[in-house]
């Protein structure tokens, strides 16, 4: 079984450090994801695995011999590179381009044999392009291109696989037919398959183990599981990810949220409707397990997600003892001094389940200072107030400023809901 | 196994080279006799088909050719047949060493000027034009081993400058190859500028021409060029691989540092031997690949021996075409039409005309 071991490299572009200390070892049959912001190294690691750039330090081990001792035809024999970005000099057809992927197996002034064209076949079939063997290479869309790129490389009949965002140009169809068909070679042929993904699900959904890239060094490498978590993904990408299974494919499922995006929901039960809208809205919540009641602990979360907002919504759900912490927590919320909006649609005797206690609450709310509103609309009309629409709307500007010190109004509004969506 | 038509049609490619071979070897060699036969002198086709035939041994045993009158069999053998020779060599280093410049560096633009080997032939033959053209050495005049000199330091001097440590990316090869070549011309200009009453000789020189060629000069070039290109064959399908990108072709397990060296070395050597003789001679290196390529499509496999192969035959008929002027024109005429500029007279219109036609295919 074919080995890759790279012990402690060190790579540079002149005097710039690009890689330091990267150690990993993967063996035939591992799919190994490298994830990483851009400039991270990723494309590097692959580079010096596939003997472009020579590591400063350290050394890169196939199969226990030196990748860079032995000859450019015998790593080609065993290593194949699916690159970045393709160019093609001259307009080669493509079925001529594939059986360059032969170049390894062939002597000087040979032809190609029979079998190199039964490999060709073989793998022109697997990525779907038999049908173009004919077609001149620059005649095809960047996704037939890819699809060229990647018959090539698997006519190397390669051990390792290294791909460096294979599926930039290809379609969704394209993107899950390649990678199936890169596993399936994973799994079956015991490939040893290095990729470099900038879409966390995709890696999600095919890596066994991952390599996590910060600024040239291993921020975190294992399972996949282990260095795909929000954690992770908050320090190395400086974005905040909701991290959950998926439903449908339970792999590892990543939810990126934009910096920009700024509202958060809590406590949802999981498996609500609310709780799927918010996740298709991608917005973080605070989650409590399918018909459970808000737990201490769930709670405690909940206040924790509150006090970094910079308004609250309450909406107008129904309320029974199972989430009437929601509206102690609104109540703590304004007693901080967070600005918190309650929505009565409903008056709140038709939607109170907990004999009163609801109700007293609200008042309380009511009280120390909670704006009410009758509806969603209102809501956004009063949250959607910018300075300079204050000036233009002069009696609007001073109703609202008995309730909301414009300068206080934050340029981008966080609101906190309970949120039973309609 | 199971063919379908896809891989029949691949299948019978290599036959279907080998044919196009055959009839462009068999048309380079109609053309040879046919422009034995063209000059001051018309000499019939039987003369020429028996003079070449005396030479060959085993033939001349078979038939009689007492017929062939002395006169003519020296001015085949001595006048013509060297000049048509060399025609054909000349003819077919230039084209090959264009495909090899154009394989290397991706660059349909590419030939000899580009590495600085034209010009530093012309710096070496224009200095030897001025400092003593006459002198000569082992039968070859100072003027041919200056220019080979001079080509082969142009290519060095070109490298070792393009070197980055180990490598020697392509883009800085180019940029190179570019200021040596305008340094070295501005060498020749100021050669000329100091060169008096012989300026007309520099200028004729690099017109290119090689009316005045005898077999020692054609002996001292044959190896370089025969065994340059019999030596570029073996990395043909290296030029193929280099056609996908330096890294891409590193994947593919070709040592590409060192095919690139080897075949720009080939490329400059197969350049400097031709250009020593016939001085500079534009349109062949850079259009006869194309035109090539055109026709029979981007594989080096096919494109290096037939393109070698329509550059000799293109040189030969220009040169026949100047002899023919040089003829009309005779009495004027001190000397034959420098045949670099048939080449550039012909060709250029020709591969317009053929660019047109085929505009759709040609992609780059």
């Amino acid at each position: 079984m074919v080995l890759l071991t790279v012990d402690g490299i060190e790579c540079r572009y002149g005097s710039v450090k690009v890689l330091e200390d990267v150690s990993l070892s993967v063996k035939g049959g591992d799919f190994v994801g490298i994830l990483g912001p851009n400039g991270s190294g990723k494309t590097t690691l692959l580079k010096s695995i596939s003997r472009i750039l020579k590591p400063h330090k350290g050394t890169i081990l196939l199969n226990k011999a030196d990748i860079y001792s032995l000859k450019s035809i015998d790593v080609a024999k065993q290593l194949a590179v699916v690159p970045q970005d393709t160019s093609i000099g001259f307009n080669f057809a493509v079925l001529d381009i594939v059986l360059m992927g032969r170049n390894p197996h062939m002597k000087r002034l040979q032809m190609e044999s029979e079998r190199d064209m039964a490999v060709a076949r073989k793998v022109m079939n697997l990525t779907n392009i038999w049908h173009l063997a004919e077609r001149p290479i620059n005649e095809l869309s960047g996704g037939e291109k890819q699809r060229v790129i990647i018959a090539r490389a698997l006519a190397q009949e390669p051990k390792i696989l290294l791909l460096d965002e294979p599926l930039t140009h290809l379609d969704i169809v394209n993107q899950l037919e390649i990678m199936d068909l890169v596993k399936d070679l994973c799994i079956e042929e015991k490939l040893i398959i290095l990729a470099v993904f900038h879409d966390f699900n995709l890696a999600a959904r095919y890596c066994g183990s991952a390599i996590m890239l910060k600024k040239g060094k291993i921020f975190s490498v294992g399972n996949l599981a282990d260095v795909l978590n929000s954690e992770n993904i908050k320090s190395v990408f400086n974005v905040d990810a909701i991290v959950t299974k998926h439903l449908v494919t339970n792999s590892i499922f990543v939810i990126p949220l934009s910096p920009q995006n700024s509202v958060t929901a809590g406590v949802l039960n999981v498996l609500d409707t609310d709780f799927e809208t918010a996740q298709f809205l991608k917005i973080p919540v605070t989650t409590e397990a399918p018909f459970s009641p808000i737990t201490k602990k769930t709670h405690k979360a909940n206040l924790t997600m509150i006090s970094e907002a910079s308004t609250v919504v309450l909406t107008s759900v129904p309320f029974g003892d199972g989430n009437l912490q929601n509206l102690e927590a609104a109540l703590i919320a304004v007693k901080k001094g967070i600005p918190t909006f309650v929505i009565e649609e409903v008056p709140i005797e038709r939607r109170d389940f907990t004999g009163g206690k609801a109700r007293a609450l609200l008042a309380e709310l009511k009280n120390k200072g909670a704006e009410f509103v009758k509806d969603q609309n209102e809501l956004l009309s009063l949250l959607n107030v910018s300075v300079e629409k204050l000036k233009i709307a002069k009696e609007e500007r001073d109703r609202l400023l008995d309730h909301l010190k414009p300068e206080k109004i934050p340029k981008e509004i966080k609101t906190k809901g309970k949120d039973k969506k309609k | 196994m199971n063919m379908d038509k896809v891989e029949n049609t691949f299948f019978q490619r290599a036959s279907r080279w080998k044919i196009i071979i055959l009839l462009l070897i068999l048309a380079l060699i109609i053309t040879v006799i046919i422009s034995l036969n063209m000059g001051f002198a018309p000499i019939p086709f039987s003369d020429i088909l028996g003079i070449i035939g005396k030479q060959i041994p085993f033939f001349d045993r078979l038939f009689d050719f007492s017929l062939v009158s002395p006169v003519n069999e020296a001015i085949v053998l001595e006048v013509r047949l060297p000049r048509i020779i060399a025609g054909v060599l000349i003819g077919a280093a230039l084209a090959a060493s264009g495909v090899l410049y154009q394989g290397v560096f991706k660059n349909p633009m590419a030939d000899s000027y580009v590495l600085g080997v034209s010009a530093g032939a012309a710096v070496g033959a224009s200095a030897s034009i001025l400092f003593g053209a006459g002198v000569m050495f082992f039968e070859l005049r100072l003027i041919q081993i200056a220019a080979f000199v001079g080509a082969v330091s142009a290519l060095f001097l070109v490298y070792n400058l393009a070197r980055v440590g180990s490598r020697v990316p392509v883009t800085t090869l180019l940029l190179c190859g570019i200021a040596v070549n305008f340094f070295l011309f501005a060498v020749v200009s100021v050669l000329e500028i100091i060169a008096a009453n012989r300026l007309h000789d520099i200028v004729f020189w690099l017109m290119g021409g090689y009316s005045n060629v005898y077999w020692q000069h054609i002996w001292a070039i044959l190896p370089f060029i025969v065994i340059g290109i019999a030596t570029a064959f073996f990395y043909v399908r290296d030029l193929n691989i280099l056609a996908m990108g330096e890294e891409t072709a590193h994947h593919l397990g070709v040592n590409v540092e060192r095919s690139k060296l080897i075949l720009l070395v080939l490329a400059s050597l197969i350049t400097a031997a031709a250009v020593s003789v016939c001085g500079l001679i534009g349109f062949v290196g850079l259009m006869i690949p194309h035109l090539t390529r055109l026709v029979i499509g981007p594989d080096h496999r096919i494109l290096l021996p037939t393109s070698t192969i329509v550059g000799a035959i293109f040189l030969v008929l220009c040169d026949d075409l100047a002899r023919v002027l040089s003829t009309f024109f005779g009495p004027m005429s001190t000397r034959d039409w420098p045949v670099g500029i048939i080449t550039m007279l012909c060709g250029a219109p020709f591969f317009i005309f053929l660019l047109k036609k085929k505009k759709r295919s040609y992609g780059t």
